[in-house]
C-alpha cells in the first residue's frame, strides 16, 4: 500500500489540525503540518512531499513563496492553495496555471481529500 | 492705485516736466538769438553811424563838400535797415527805445539836412553876408550836427552794450534754469521709481509669504490686506487658490475616509474569513471522527467553536465602534481624572505583566472638551499596546502636562519595550495593521485616531526599535463658548 506524504501549512492552528485529523483517517496519508511557511519549506528540503497544502496569506513569507520555492525544489510536489473567500480575482488570476488546485475559505475536507486523490492519480 | 497707473502717472509727470523745461529752453534760446541779431544789426548801425562821424568831420574840418550827400545816403541806408529789421530790434529792445533811436536818426538828419542847406545859402550869399555872422551860424549848426551825432552814437552803444550783458544774463540765467529743470525731473523721476519699488516689493514680500505658508499645507485662507493694484488681484488669486485647495484638501480628507472603509470591509472580510473557516473546519471534523472522539474531545471542539465565535464578535465590535462612532457626550474635564481612571482598569494586567507605571501628571491644567468613555478607550489602548511591547520589568511613563503653544493639553504614553521598526511606522494607525497575528485585530490606535480627531485633537507616534515607542496627544483647551 502506497504511503502520500501530505504537508498543510497555515498560521491557524485549527486548519491543520483538522485536516490532519480528518485526511489521516485514511492509513494512505500521512499529513505534517507548519503555522509558518520558514520551517516548513526546510522540512521540504530534507524529506519529498507529495502535496502540499498552503495558506496564501501568512505573515513572514506567504502561499506565493512557497509556491514558488516547491515548484523549483521538487517540480513533481502538487500545490494546493487556500485563499480567503475575498481575496481579489486577480490574485487568484496570478495563481491559475501556477497551482495545481486552489479552495476558497471556508474549505470542505471531504473536497480537499477528493482533489487530493484525484492530483495523486488514484 | 494700479501699478500701471502710478508707472503711466510718473512717466507723464516726468514728460510734463521735460516738455517744460524744452519750452523754456527754446524760449531764452529764441531769446539770445533775436539779442544776438539785434547786436548784428547794432554793430552795422554803430559801424555807419562811426563813418557818418568821419564824414562830419571831414565836413567840418576840410570842408568836404561831398561829405555831408554822403552822410545823408548813409544815414537813408540805416533808415532803412532800422525799419527792415524794426521787428528784431523792438523785440530785444522794445518799442520805447526803438522809438528813441528813430527819433535820434531824424534828429542828425535835420541837423545835417540844415547844416547842408546852411551851407549852400553860405555859398550863395557869400558876397552879401556878413562873414562874422557866417561864421557864427556855422559854429552853431556844426555844434548841434555834431551834438547829434554824437547822442546817436551814445544812444546806439549804449543800448548795444545794454543787449551784451543782457544776452550774458539770460545765458548765464538759463544755465541755473536748465539745472534747476533737471533736478527738478531728476528727484521725482528717482523718487516716484524708487516708491513704486518699494510698494511692489512689499506686497511681493508678501505674497512670498503667503505662497510659503500655503505650501507648507496651510490652506486656511491666507490674510492678505488686498491692494487695489495688480497685486492685489494676484493676491486674490492666491486667496482663491488657498480656498480651493482646502476645499480639495476635504474632499482628499472625505475620499481617505472611503478608502479606509474600502480597506476596512476588505480587512473585516479577511479578518472574519479565518475565524468562519476555523469554525467550518471544527464542524467538519467534528461530524467525521465524532464516533472515534471521546467525550471530553467532543466538549473541546465545542469550547474552540465558541473562542472562534468570540473572535467574531470582537472583531464586529471594533468594527462597529469604527464605522458608527457614538455621538460624542462632551464634558469639560480635566484630563488627569480620565488618565488616573483608565490606569485603573488596566491595573490588573500591567500587575499580570510585571510592569513598572510612572505618572507625571502636572497641576493646574487646563480642561477640555472630552468623552470621558471615549478617551478612556484611546488610553486603554494607548497603554495596552505598550504592555503588550514590554517584557516583565519594563516601564510605562504616563505624562500630562500644558500643550506646547500655550493653550491646551498634552498627555503622552512613553513605553521602554521593542518599540516600532520605521518601515511600520507610517502604517500603526491603518485598519487591520497588526504584528500580533491572530490575537490582535489592528483596530485598537485606528479606532483611537477616530476618536481623537473627533476630539479635535491629534495624536502622533515617534519610535526606536529596541528602545520604546512614544504616543503624545494634544487636547485643544475649552474655550469660554463650551458647556461646562
Ligand atoms: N507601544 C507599542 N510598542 C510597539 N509596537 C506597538 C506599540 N503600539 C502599537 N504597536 C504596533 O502597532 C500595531 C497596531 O496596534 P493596534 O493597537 O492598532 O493593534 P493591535 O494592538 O495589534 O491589536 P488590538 O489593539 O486590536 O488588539 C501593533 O500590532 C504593534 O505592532
Ligand atoms: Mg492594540
Amino acid at each position: 500500500m502506497a504511503n502520500y506524504r501530505i504537508m498543510v501549512i497555515d498560521d491557524e492552528n485549527v486548519v491543520g489540525r483538522m485536516i490532519k485529523a480528518v485526511i489521516e483517517q485514511d492509513p494512505e496519508y500521512t499529513v505534517e503540518t507548519f503555522l509558518n511557511a520558514t520551517p516548513a519549506l526546510s522540512r521540504l528540503k530534507e524529506e519529498k512531499f507529495d502535496v502540499v497544502i498552503t495558506d496564501l496569506k501568512m505573515k513572514g513569507l506567504d502561499g506565493m513563496d512557497v509556491l514558488r520555492h516547491v515548484k523549483q525544489d521538487s517540480p513533481g510536489t502538487k500545490v494546493i492553495m487556500i485563499t480567503a473567500f475575498a481575496s481579489l480575482d486577480s490574485a487568484i488570476e496570478a495563481m491559475r496555471g501556477k497551482v495545481d488546485d486552489f479552495f476558497p475559505k471556508p474549505v470542505k475536507i471531504k473536497e480537499l481529500k477528493e482533489c487530493i486523490r484525484r492530483l495523486l492519480g488514484n | 492705485m494700479k501699478i500701471s497707473h502710478k508707472i503711466i502717472f510718473a512717466n507723464v509727470f516726468n514728460v510734463l516736466l521735460i516738455i517744460l523745461t524744452g519750452i523754456f529752453s527754446y524760449h531764452l534760446l529764441d531769446l539770445v538769438l533775436t539779442k544776438l541779431r539785434f547786436t548784428e544789426i547794432a554793430d552795422d548801425l554803430n559801424k555807419s553811424f562811426l563813418e557818418m562821424r568821419l564824414s562830419e568831420k571831414n565836413y567840418f574840418l576840410y570842408g568836404d563838400g561831398a561829405a555831408l550827400p554822403d552822410i545823408l545816403q548813409k544815414l537813408s541806408e540805416s533808415k532803412s535797415l532800422i525799419e527792415e529789421t524794426k521787428d528784431d530790434i523792438v523785440k530785444a529792445t522794445g518799442e520805447e527805445n526803438f522809438q528813441q533811436l528813430n527819433e535820434s536818426l531824424e534828429a542828425y538828419r535835420e541837423a545835417i539836412e540844415s547844416a547842408q542847406s546852411g551851407g549852400e545859402a553860405g555859398e550863395a550869399l557869400d558876397e552879401s553876408q556878413p562873414q562874422e555872422a557866417e561864421n557864427a551860424k556855422a559854429k552853431a549848426v556844426e555844434a548841434s550836427v555834431r551834438e547829434a551825432g554824437q547822442k546817436l552814437r551814445e544812444f546806439s552803444s549804449r543800448i548795444t552794450r545794454l543787449e551784451r550783458t543782457n544776452v550774458n544774463d539770460i545765458i548765464s540765467g538759463s544755465r541755473t534754469g536748465l539745472l534747476t529743470s533737471l533736478v527738478v525731473i531728476l528727484i521725482p523721476a528717482i523718487a516716484v521709481g524708487q516708491l513704486i519699488a518699494r510698494r511692489m516689493l512689499g506686497s511681493f514680500k508678501e505674497i512670498e509669504k503667503a505662497a510659503h505658508s500655503i505650501s507648507e499645507g496651510n490652506f486656511s485662507k491666507v490674510e492678505l490686506k488686498v491692494s487695489s493694484d495688480e497685486l492685489g488681484s494676484v493676491i486674490k488669486a492666491i486667496n482663491s487658490m488657498s480656498e480651493e485647495l482646502s476645499n480639495r484638501e476635504e474632499i482628499i480628507i472625505q475620499s481617505k475616509k472611503l478608502a479606509s472603509i474600502g480597506i476596512l470591509t476588505a480587512g473585516v472580510a479577511h479578518e472574519l474569513g479565518n475565524p468562519l473557516n476555523n469554525i467550518s473546519m471544527l464542524a467538519q471534523g467534528y461530524r467525521e471522527l465524532y464516533d472515534s472522539l471521546s467525550r471530553e474531545e467532543r466538549l473541546n471542539f465545542m469550547v474552540e467553536v465558541e473562542e472562534e465565535t468570540e473572535r467574531i464578535k470582537e472583531i464586529v465590535k471594533n468594527l462597529l465602534d469604527f464605522s458608527k462612532p457614538k455621538e460624542a457626550h462632551l464634558i469639560k474635564m480635566g484630563i488627569n481624572a480620565v488618565i488616573e481612571k483608565s490606569l485603573k482598569l488596566v491595573q490588573n494586567m500591567i500587575c499580570i505583566c510585571n510592569i513598572e507605571v510612572h505618572l507625571c501628571l502636572s497641576d493646574g491644567l487646563p480642561l477640555v472638551m472630552l468623552d470621558v468613555h471615549q478617551i478612556q478607550e484611546v488610553f486603554i489602548n494607548l497603554l495596552t499596546n505598550a504592555i503588550q511591547a514590554g517584557s516583565p520589568g519594563d516601564a510605562i511613563t504616563v505624562t500630562s502636562r500644558p500643550g506646547e503653544d500655550g493653550g491646551g493639553v498634552e498627555v503622552e504614553i512613553r513605553d521602554n519595550g521593542r518599540g516600532i521598526p520605521a518601515e511600520h511606522l507610517p502604517h500603526v494607525f491603518d485598519p487591520f495593521f497588526t504584528t500580533r497575528g491572530t490575537s490582535g485585530t489592528g483596530l485598537g490606535l485606528f479606532v483611537s485616531y477616530g476618536i481623537i480627531k473627533n476630539h479635535h485633537g491629534s495624536i502622533d507616534v515617534t519610535s526606536e526599535v529596541g528602545k520604546g515607542a512614544c504616543f503624545t496627544m494634544r487636547f485643544p483647551a475649552c474655550t469660554e463658548g463650551d458647556r461646562n
